[in-house]
């Protein structure tokens, strides 16, 4: 192939046309910190597709490294949704609102005060259609159920999901719903779910310092993989 | 008086644009058609005596539908009835009195009526207590002069100062000089009266009977199997999708009934969160309603209910899907939180709004799921949240309610000594809702750098309190 070509010069031009280089530069969504958008791929959280943030506990700043993210996404003028799947405890409005989180995006599904149970349902697998069949093992957790909806329903910028014991099957459909739906898919886990292979673009963990937080990057397409440590986000 | 009255309903025929029950952008058809061919119609003005229930007005408005196309409300109390067309039918004005009379008695009304040319002239005399029978538009004026001013419900202030005046009748106040009339006592009198003497056209809106759909399938065996209901259900689910296109209506509540051989009706009722025009659509949401339902016996018979629409002309939609080249997400953002809580229960899901309180616990409150606004709306609530910005730091996770924690030597203990991290900050009272607080905020770390929103209560016993994870 002839760079040089007029004829393909145009040709490249075309929107449509998808080459491998674009891939490796796309805009990422700037995380707020820039410590940290020097770490990540696309310098910044992708835009489409699964992140799993693991934490030591619960609370090691796994949603303040978010909060800058989340804040641009919902005041932006053609926002999207942001959906909080069976959060652990009640997301706090004037928080969330402080840090420049637009309200009006924000649906939450479940949590502590509606807690998703069980569907209360004695049907032997014999009477399910095959279809039915399929959807049973979702069925039987609804966070994980309403985490893929909403992923793949294509009206959220955002999804964050706290599910229990998803299993890697699982991890792979929320990727796909995800890119289904061009969302961005924030999937908290434990940390001691390092150890199992999971499907999602970009895992990292987070854990708390005395004074602010540190990141290691566990899986992504970039070479580093060296801990970085943030600072609390004063005021 | 007989030939007459045929001679008008001939007439009516000959001018379909009178029987047309009339909008607004028909007003100057009518007008025109008015000027031709005066008193082609024939108004009943029925007086309710004691009788205030709009839900009944409508239930007699239904019934008098019957005798004519063409009736309208008049609230509180009264009932018109264009009857022109339907004069032969019923054997002439004493016939049709007798039978209307009847049949408001059957939902214990007590009616008075009254036969005029215009419908306001028809409502005033009924309303005066007089049942005239004034069928030709020149004796209307001469007629409707002894009749009390009251009738008319005029303000109050304009009738006692008509009284003063000595005008205490229709036919003084009709005597009186226009001009004059309308600058003391305002223009909209002034219509009124010409409205009532039949020199202005009084086009009134024909009362509606609300639509709803019901529709009944017997199976033809009984049925438990969830997926087999719903291949049955899927027949009455395209009428009401055929049913809401024809109508151009919405549906906000469905309602479906299950017979059973011996136990009492299921139902199974789903919520929307925004009106749905597609049946399809209400099919696949209502599939996942019945999933989560539990039938006693098998079912035998099923019925579909629509009693609740909505009036809803099909939108334009975007050139772009939503998210893509600045395309918003539209209305299928209503759909996802439809799939949720038709799943899950209608109140699994709920959006955050800010309350402007002090107490942390009242600060926020759970909504409806919001639905989308304007690009401008989102601009002011931005600003909104900057103002917000001036509060000191607020944890990002709040508990449902606070949890008591453990102490030694005044410190409190949470997996662990905690290591408080600021200056206290005080937030106290809330006695005019028995909800009263005295508080000291810390932020604390805990042992493993977790940092947590505790406070220490300022009265006896000074316990302290685990509320927030900042997260």
């Amino acid at each position: 192939m002839v760079v040089g070509d007029p004829k393909i010069a145009r040709l490249l031009e075309h929107p449509a046309l998808w080459r491998g280089r674009s891939a490796a530069t796309r805009a990422g969504l700037p995380s707020g910190f820039a410590a940290l958008d020097e770490h990540l791929p696309d310098k910044g959280w992708p835009r489409t597709g699964l992140i799993e943030i693991l934490v030591s506990r619960f609370g090691s700043g796994e949603l303040t490294v978010l909060m800058p993210a989340l804040a641009a996404l919902t005041a932006a003028a053609a926002a999207r949704w942001c959906v909080w799947v069976a959060p652990p405890l009640v997301p706090f409005a004037p928080a969330l609102a402080s840090r420049g989180v637009v309200l009006d995006r924000i649906a939450v599904v479940g949590g502590a005060r509606h807690p998703l149970d069980h569907p209360t349902k004695s049907r032997s697998p014999l009477q399910m259609t095959f279809s039915a069949l399929q959807e049973a093992r979702f069925r039987g957790d609804p966070g994980m159920w309403a985490f893929e909806q909403a992923l793949g329903s294509g009206v959220c910028d955002a999804v964050l999901g706290w599910v229990r014991q998803p299993k890697p099957r699982d991890i792979r459909r929320l990727q796909l719903a995800a890119e289904r739906g061009r969302t961005l898919g924030v999937l908290f886990r434990p940390r001691r779910a390092a150890r199992e292979s999971s499907a999602a673009m970009l895992r990292l963990s987070v854990e708390p310092l005395s004074a602010g937080m540190r990141l290691t990057i566990l899986k992504g397409r970039t070479a580093r993989r060296d801990a970085l440590d943030l600072p609390w986000p004063g005021r | 008086m007989r030939p007459h009255l045929i001679r008008t309903a001939a007439r009516t025929a000959k001018l379909p644009s009178l029987s047309i029950p009339a909008d607004v952008p028909l007003r100057s058809v009518r007008r025109a058609a008015l000027r031709g061919a005066t008193a082609t119609e024939l108004w009943v003005g029925a007086h309710l005596q004691k009788f205030d229930a709009p839900q009944g007005l409508e239930q007699l408005a239904i019934r008098a539908q019957r005798f004519t196309p063409r009736v309208s409300l008049a609230p509180p109390d009264g009932l018109l009835l264009e009857v022109a067309g339907s004069l032969h039918l019923f054997g002439g004005v004493t016939g049709l009195q007798r039978e209307i009379i009847e049949e408001c008695q059957r939902l214990q009304a007590r009616p008075l009526l009254a036969f005029a040319p215009t419908p306001l002239a028809a409502l005033t005399a009924a309303r005066a207590g007089q049942p005239l029978i004034i069928t030709d538009l020149t004796q209307l004026v001469s007629q409707l002069a002894p009749l009390p001013l009251s009738a008319l419900r005029w303000p109050e202030e304009t009738r006692v100062r008509l009284a003063r005046a000595g005008v205490r009748t229709i036919g003084a106040v009709l005597r009186l000089p226009r001009a004059g009339f309308a600058r003391r006592f305002g223009a909209a009198q002034l219509a009124m009266l010409d409205a009532l003497t039949g020199r202005t056209p009084d086009v009134r809106a024909a009362f509606k009977a609300p639509v709803h759909f019901r529709r009944r399938h017997e199976l033809d065996c009984e049925l438990s199997d969830h997926g087999q209901l719903l291949a049955s259900l899927a027949p009455l689910f395209d009428a009401l999708g055929a049913f809401l296109t024809t109508h151009q209506c919405a549906v906000v509540e469905l309602d479906c009934r299950f017979e059973h051989r011996q136990a009492p009706p299921t139902r199974c009722v789903l919520t929307l969160a925004s009106p749905c025009t597609d049946g399809r659509q209400l099919a696949a949401l209502f599939a996942e309603r019945l999933n989560a339902l539990q039938l006693p016996e098998p079912v035998r018979t099923c019925e579909l209910r629509a009693d609740q629409l909505t009036p809803q002309l099909p939108s334009s939609r975007g050139l772009w899907q939503p998210g893509e080249q600045g395309g918003e997400a539209g209305e299928e953002s209503g759909g996802l939180i439809d799939r949720l809580r038709a799943r899950l229960g209608p109140d699994a899901v709920h959006g955050l709004a800010l309350r402007a309180e002090h107490r942390p616990e009242n600060a926020w409150a759970a909504t409806q799921p919001p639905a989308l606004r304007s690009r401008h709306a989102v601009a002011s609530r931005a600003t909104h949240a900057m103002e917000e910005a001036a509060l000191p730091a607020r944890p990002l996770w709040i508990l449902p309610s606070p949890q008591p924690l453990a102490a030694q030597d005044g410190l409190p203990r949470h997996r662990g000594a905690l290591q408080l991290m600021s200056e206290p900050e005080r937030i106290e009272t809330g006695w005019w809702d028995g909800g009263e607080i005295a508080r000291d905020y810390y932020t604390a770390l805990d042992a493993q750098g977790v940092r947590l929103w505790v406070f220490r209560e300022r009265t006896e016993p000074h316990r302290w309190f685990l509320h927030g994870v900042f997260g």
